[in-house]
Formats: structure tokens, sequence, C-alpha cells
């Protein structure tokens, strides 16, 4: 004999609470929390060296990486001065919100301005996971192709900005970067567009400035 | 080189969901007095990432050892449904599809969202054990 039991549970509820406690940690420290979601091979980690290398020593910084099974990104991010820890996702797909708590510990959050938090490479699964931060950023380039928003709708409505990366090669590729804004604002009318290269350094100023007025907004 | 740990296809997080899932499985049945999970149903709505099939050979293997294990998964798609950001009109459509009423793109999420965990089926611990007696009794074949 067989008796049915309603459930009626939220299968990710233990990480909803987890991202819930983090963002309550993050407010008391008075840090602002920016989690960076791109697909592998966008140019995370080559825009997180040119932001950290700009923006150390005008804002007090730091860093985690999620990586599958290396430490070659924070190694990168390290070099310029900052303090970075690694999250080994262990061939798993995204990072979950005990992760960051974990790995947010091994800092005084107090001390600084700025975290950011730099996904692992996929374009579906991190958009599912609320790690408690202030904003979610996805960064597209241009070798991916335009259609990336209207295949992996959630990640594109979840984040406040999108950044345009690889600009530089723009020219190489039939990636329509009207069609891509025109679909990322349909599925997120309130999303920013930031079109920038890491190579050259176009739009990097309008990045940190962007970056600089969240965190005051975050300070209300 | 940790070659072919990932999955084909790239690496998956309906591993970690349907980790979740067997958890909160067991931890229902517990509460309600034990007992094998023999069915379990979940929502999944057409708006989250999650691949169905892979999640059910994801869940397969996380019950595996439990008491959860074999447990018969019914997954209930859930379609999207928007209400328009121009018109207020509710409709089941896809994100980047327009309104019927007036045409626009996008607007609120009323469903389509879901990851829930609705409903398990549990076999009475009693009932196990007087299967297995039977079972004994007659051989265990039919």
């Amino acid at each position: 004999m067989t008796t049915q039991v309603d459930v009626g549970r939220d299968v990710l509820q233990d990480n909803t609470r987890d991202a819930q406690a983090n963002r309550e940690l993050f407010a008391r420290a008075g840090i602002y929390v920016l989690n960076l979601m791109s697909g592998a091979g966008a140019g995370k980690t080559t825009l997180l060296e040119r932001t950290v290398g700009a923006l150390n020593g005008r804002m007090r910084l730091a860093v985690i990486a999620g990586d599958l099974e290396t430490r070659r990104d924070a190694d990168r991010i390290g070099r310029h001065g900052v303090p970075v820890v690694q999250i080994n996702t262990g061939g798993a797909c995204h990072i979950e919100a005990h992760q960051i708590a974990k790995a947010a510990a091994q800092f005084e959050l107090s001390e600084f301005d700025l975290l950011i938090i730099e996904n692992v490479g996929n374009l579906v699964c991190p958009a599912e996971f609320d790690l408690g931060e202030h904003d979610k950023v996805m960064m597209l380039s241009c070798t991916e192709g335009h259609d990336k928003p209207a295949k992996y709708p959630l990640m594109f409505r979840e984040s406040r900005a999108m950044l345009l990366s690889k600009m530089d090669l723009l020219p190489h590729t039939n990636f329509d970067v009207d069609a891509a804004i025109a679909d990322a604002r349909a599925l997120n009318p309130g999303i920013e567009v930031i079109k920038l290269s890491a190579l050259t350094g176009e739009g990097l100023s309008a990045w940190f400035d962007w970056i600089k007025s969240r965190i005051n907004a975050a300070r209300g | 080189m940790n070659a072919g740990r990932s999955p084909p296809g790239g690496p998956m997080h309906e591993v970690a969901v349907a980790q979740r899932m067997v958890e909160i499985a067991l931890r229902a049945a517990d509460e309600n007095g034990g007992g094998r999970v023999v069915a379990a149903r979940l929502l999944l709505g057409k708006l989250t990432c999650v691949d169905p099939e892979t999640l059910d050979f994801a869940f397969g293997v996380a019950t595996r050892g439990t008491l959860a294990e074999g447990c018969k998964l019914e997954i209930v798609r859930i379609p999207a449904r928007l209400r328009c950001g121009s018109c207020g009109s509710e409709h089941e459509r896809e994100l980047l599809e327009p309104c019927p009423m007036c045409g626009a793109v996008g607007g609120e999420v009323l469903a389509g969202r879901e990851l829930r965990l609705d409903t398990i089926d549990l076999e009475e611990a009693k009932t196990a054990a007087s299967r297995f007696i039977q079972g004994e009794a007659t051989g265990g074949s039919l």
C-alpha cells in the first residue's frame, strides 16, 4: 500500500536560504557584490584582469573565481595584487550560494568596497542559482552569435547589464549588435548594454563607471 | 587532466538538482512515518534551464543506495504564462513571443519558473515488510 504525501517544496530552497544569508552578510559588511556570468571563452578572466588592474588602488576589491578544475583564473587575477579565492566546482557547471559563503569567510568583507564573483563559464546553469549578489552581469562576446539571448533567455532576463565583448573582432564576424540588443531588451527592458574590448580598451571606462555607480547605489 | 569527467554536451546542473530532490523527498518521507519512496512528482516550469531527460537520469543515479532507489519520477511541465507589460492581458506564451492582444513582447512571468517537488508516494514500512516476507515464502518468483 502506498500513501501520497504533499511536499510542495522548492527544490532549490536551500540555495535560496543560503543566498539570503549571504545578502544579509554583504549588507552588514557594506560591500557591493557583482556576479559575472558568461559562456565559456567570452573573456571573463581577461576583462577581470583589466578591471582589477584599473580599479585596484582606487577602491578596495576582492575576487572569487569559479573554475571547473584549475587555479589558472585565480592566478591570472591574483597577479594584479588583489586577494582572490578560488572555488573549484569539481566539474559542476555553476557556483552555489553555500560555496560563496565559505569563500567569503576568507576575506574581512567590511574592509572591501567591491567583491566580484567570476562564475563558471556557462550560459545556462549559473542563472538558476541566486548567490546573494547585488547584481548579475552577463557577458556575450561577438564571436558567440547574436542569437544567444533568444536561446538562453533566463540569463539575459536576470542580468542588470549585458557586456558585449571582443568588439575589436566585430568586423570579422556576422554578429548583429542591434539584433542582440533588441532581443535582450525584449527579455529585460531595463538591461543596460556596454560594448567593450578588453584587448583594445574600448568601452572599459564606461564599464568602470558603471561599477562605481552601482557601488554608490548599493550604499544608498 | 580529468578528461571525461563532464558528461557529453557539458557539465550538468541537473545532477545538483536531482541530489536536492532526493534530500527533500527523504526528509519528507522521514517526517511522514518513513518507508520507501516509490514515486515522486516534480513541477518543472518551461522557463527553467533544467532538461527533463537529463534530470530523470540524474535522479535515478542520485537515489541509488537510498530509500528512494528505483523511485518513479513524474515530471509535469508547466508552460510559461506572462502578464503583458503593455496591455496587462495574461497568456501562455514564450518570453520572446508577442502578446496576442497587443503585440508587445515580454512582461511579468506568472508561471514557468517552477522547480518544485509536489508529491511523493510512500510505501509504508509495514507493506514493504509483508511484501518481503511474502516474496520469501513464494521463493520470490512469479
